[in-house]
């Protein structure tokens, strides 16, 4: 199957509809399971690899929730159609290295996916728009179920679900919120607030690239426990943490407004200036411009922008989602004038 | 500066991210980062870890060596093997290396043991199994309402059932 359906077509959770959105960008649930019996991946050779997939996609067909699922062989994907799927935060980092016998199941809109032979045997994800963690939980909670009825899980009245990796075990859930925190960078309390929510036992995870480059503004809160805390409970902590996160960004964008009015709106308007006129923009420096133009839509300084634009074009700019839009190999300045186009385009046609 | 990972070759890339407001570097030459897929174009991907690819088990140390190397029954690893990658070996090892692994999951998560949801399959945990979780659930709760006596009840309860589940365990691998 072609993996331009799936770029030209909508990734629900990026439609900025759920609650919050302007500063959650999505609620997920991740669960690992493991079949009983049979050697974990990591450690699996070929021919347990192929009978785990076959068993859980067996399962897979028999369940409701995945009626409709594409799958996805990574063995015959290309590099690039790896990364497109790792851009499109449908697989993991070690997933997108490719390998036989893995699969990606993903259901339209892409909220419900599975990984197959990852490095526990199942990785059931669900993502929804903003903060709707609840939400996220109650339906990886039911697919998980339903395929529990046709799956033999490893797991133990001690340890409960069994894991590759023994920080995942227990529940094998790691619920996580991602968050937008441009106001509280700029007044320099985030290393403050991340240390605090450490001290709550969640991990507040900051992304830098190489060098000084930076995704700065973007963090993911998460919790860090597996074992010996109800799901409920966990999915509760983290969204309440949230919660107060996204209370004190409000609160910095209002200081900030009050204080340096002036020098936010600069910088607002002059992301909005190159965004719109550039024709050559680096991944990078987009996210920067981009990063500040969502902080100006929210604060209704910029009220004619959709939120989902924005969305759309932060995590749809990348080098691989670039080229399998196009349908075609690029050269990193190739790439950097197409993303300025459909910068540009998705910018000043969305008026 | 040498690369961390292979701790040979010299450390040219040089990756930065903060976790909890701490800042964690990590300096690795261009085949090791290669190998770990950080080569390509730097792109937006929160869930990405330094972390992740760095820790397991490898930076904990064996609690303690038995004098013979113990193999588990269904995937043949010994702990050692387990914990150079980092990875455990099947869902047997849990029950092989329990005694290892118990003061490793109190250091990970504070507990070692689980309070969440069981499987729905009827066949499944068969019924002892299903009895020592809620004896556990039970064993907790008395605790945590400091209600010791009882606790230390149903504590004996739940070695018994367990001795019972160690001793079956060379016929069957499935209990781990």
């Amino acid at each position: 199957m072609s993996l331009r359906e799936i770029a030209d077509s909508q990734s629900f959770w990026l439609k900025g509809d759920g609650p919050e959105a302007d500063i959650i960008f999505s609620s997920r649930i991740r669960l690992a399971r493991n079949l009983r019996g049979f050697i974990f991946p990591p450690w699996a050779d070929s021919l347990t690899l192929k009978r785990v997939s076959e068993k859980v996609l067996d399962a897979i067909k028999r369940c409701n929730y995945l009626k409709n699922a594409r799958l996805i062989d990574m063995n015959k994907l290309s590099s690039i159609e790896r990364g497109f799927l790792l851009e499109r935060h449908l697989i993991s980092v070690e997933f997108s290295r490719g390998g036989s016998h893995r699969f990606l199941v993903v259901q339209q809109g892409e909220m419900l996916s599975v990984m197959i032979n990852e490095e526990d045997h199942l990785r059931l994800q669900t993502i929804f728009s903003g903060l709707q963690l609840r939400e996220a939980w109650r339906v990886a909670n039911k697919l998980d179920d339903e395929l529990s009825e046709h799956l033999d899980y490893a797991f133990s009245p001690q340890f409960g679900y069994l894991t590759s990796c023994p920080t995942n075990v227990g529940t094998g859930m790691r619920a996580s919120c991602m968050v937008h925190l441009p106001a509280l960078v700029m007044a320099g309390k985030i290393n403050e607030l991340l240390k605090g929510i450490s001290q709550l036992g969640l991990v507040a995870r900051g992304l830098y690239g190489e060098g000084t480059a930076s995704h700065g503004d973007f963090f993911q809160i998460s919790n860090q426990v597996t074992l010996g805390l109800k799901e409920e409970e966990v999915v509760d902590n983290v969204e309440r943490v949230t919660r107060q996160v996204v209370g004190q960004e409000r609160k910095a964008r209002e200081i900030l407004l009050k204080r340096n009015g002036a020098q936010l709106k600069d910088q607002i308007g002059r992301a909005y200036g190159i965004l719109t006129n550039a024709h050559l923009i680096s991944s990078q420096e987009a996210i920067n411009l981009l990063s500040k133009l969502r902080m100006g839509v929210s604060l209704h300084l910029l009220p004619e922008f959709d939120m989902k634009v924005l969305n759309e074009l932060l995590f749809l700019i990348g080098p691989a989602q670039l080229q399998i839009k196009s349908g075609k190999n690029l050269d990193a300045s190739s790439r950097d004038e197409l993303r300025a186009k459909i910068i540009r385009e998705k910018l000043t046609g969305s008026y | 500066m040498v690369c961390e990972i292979c701790g040979q070759r010299e450390a040219t890339f040089h990756f930065k991210e903060v976790i909890n407001g701490q800042v964690r570097e990590l300096h690795l030459c261009e085949v090791c980062a290669r190998e770990k897929g950080l080569l390509e174009e730097s792109f937006f991907m929160p869930d990405f870890s330094l972390s992740n690819l760095m820790t397991g088990l490898s930076s904990l140390e064996v609690p303690f060596l038995k004098e013979k190397v113990e193999r588990c029954p269904n995937c043949s690893l010994t702990y050692e093997e387990i914990r150079k990658k980092g990875k455990i070996g099947c869902s047997s090892c849990y029950h092989t290396f329990r005694e290892y692994l118990i003061p490793l999951l109190e250091r990970i998560h504070g507990k070692s043991y689980h309070s969440g949801k069981v499987p729905t399959r009827k066949e499944m945990g068969d019924e002892k199994s299903k009895q020592i979780y809620r004896l556990r659930r039970e064993l907790d709760k008395a605790i945590k309402e400091e209600r010791y006596e009882e606790a230390a009840k149903i504590r004996d309860e739940i070695r018994k059932l367990e001795g019972f589940e160690k001793g079956e365990r060379n016929e069957s691998s499935r209990n781990s």
